[in-house]
């Protein structure tokens, strides 16, 4: 190791090297410990200077090999590096897909509504499957059929029904197939 | 573009190699912003060691919005805070703003955390580095002031002290083999 080598291992500290004496800097820590062991000094000289002290009692640490142990398995990367001319002429604003994926959204739940209420309007609700028969049944009758609902409180048991009646409510507006019914019928139907 | 930036393209693009001098630069700072929340030494390597292998596996996803030291650092307040977590102790109420990465002075609310063995050694090395500064001569000790202190560039300091970019270098490593000598004697690693 010379001088110069060392000059160039302290530079590398500071982050100073470009072109050539980077690649050089860079070959010399990875072949030479002593090159190596130089940078971890310079390192910690500055380190210190900066008040990063603590690390310190435990004399020169490195953790590079366990590290490398580590990931030894790990894949390796193949990020191709970006062509900055091309995300230049191309450069949209950081929120741009963000603010366009919302919109998009926006107007897909606004149109999908107001198709709804066309169709709910020419087809009206009477013809819709409804739930609500099951509220006239009492509770004792319904735990001992067991095959739907297997409430014994009304109060949840309304509530469930009113669930229901909502479901296919909107199964009406949006012709999804309705799973209510079909968990809430079991074979009786 | 830095070095950091161009290590973690290297890595980026395949240079597995690469991460290790980013481990070597970083390796003291981590740990010494891990010891703030995990005190055990030992434990705190293995802390650490776990913050550079979540960013290996996270590094494709970094685009250098931040710089890479930034984007470590809160790796590892979240690794330091996780591990508190997972093993039932509470992580420090405040919490440790990003920017003190940045502006590479330790958080205050770490320095609660310092055992007084910790503040002896860092009383004694400050007292040695400042010996060791006093002892260069005047150019040698502004070149490392400016840089280490100011921040200023290799290409700055040579303008301000009105000297080639070359021996603003070699001062610099003049000035580091000499505190690192100082340091050597406190720590006891003298050959």
């Amino acid at each position: 190791m010379t001088i110069n080598h060392l000059e160039l291992v302290s530079a590398l500290v500071d982050g100073q090297l470009t072109g050539n004496e980077l690649e050089q800097a860079l070959g010399l820590i990875a072949n030479d410990p002593h090159a190596r062991e130089a940078f971890m000094r310079y390192q910690q000289a500055s380190d210190i200077l900066h008040g990063y002290t603590r690390s310190i009692n435990h004399n020169m640490l490195d953790l590079t090999a366990r590290i490398s142990a580590s990931l030894a398995d790990e894949p390796v990367y193949s990020i191709a590096t970006k062509s900055k001319s091309t995300a230049k002429l191309f450069r949209f604003p950081e929120n741009f897909w963000k603010q366009a994926t919302g919109l998009a959204m926006a107007a897909s739940v606004g149109a999908l509504a107001v198709v709804g209420v066309v169709q709910q309007q020419s087809s009206g609700v009477d013809n819709m499957p409804m739930a609500s028969v099951v509220a006239d049944e009492s509770p004792a009758t319904l735990i001992s059929q067991s095959n739907r609902w297997t409430v014994a409180e009304p109060e949840i048991e309304d509530r469930l029904n009113n669930y229901l009646v909502d479901h296919n409510e909107y199964v009406g507006t949006s012709g999804m197939f309705s799973y209510g019914r079909v968990v809430s019928y079991g074979t009786e139907r | 573009m830095n070095v950091d930036q161009e290590l973690v393209q290297r890595v980026q693009a395949g240079d597995k190699k690469a991460f290790d001098l980013l481990i070597m630069k970083y390796q003291q700072r981590i740990i010494h912003v891990i010891t703030g929340f995990v005190h055990d030494p030992v434990e705190a390597m293995d802390v650490a060691q776990e913050a550079f292998i979540k960013a290996y596996r996270a590094l494709p996803n970094f685009r250098g919005d931040s710089a890479f030291y930034t984007w470590l650092y809160r790796i590892a307040i979240n690794t330091s805070k996780n591990h508190l977590t997972a093993s039932s102790r509470r992580p420090p109420m405040s919490d440790v703003d990003a920017m003190d990465a940045t502006n590479y002075y330790d958080a205050p609310e770490l320095k609660e955390f310092e055992t007084p063995e910790d503040s002896l050694m860092c009383v004694q090395l400050e007292q040695a580095i400042q010996q060791a500064i006093d002892d260069l001569p005047e150019d040698t000790a502004t070149a490392i002031k400016l840089r280490e202190f100011e921040g200023m560039s290799y290409e700055e300091i040579a303008e301000a002290m009105d000297c080639p970019i070359g021996t603003v270098r070699s001062r610099i490593f003049r000035a580091r083999e000499a505190i690192d000598k100082q340091v050597k004697s406190v720590t006891g690693e003298e050959e």
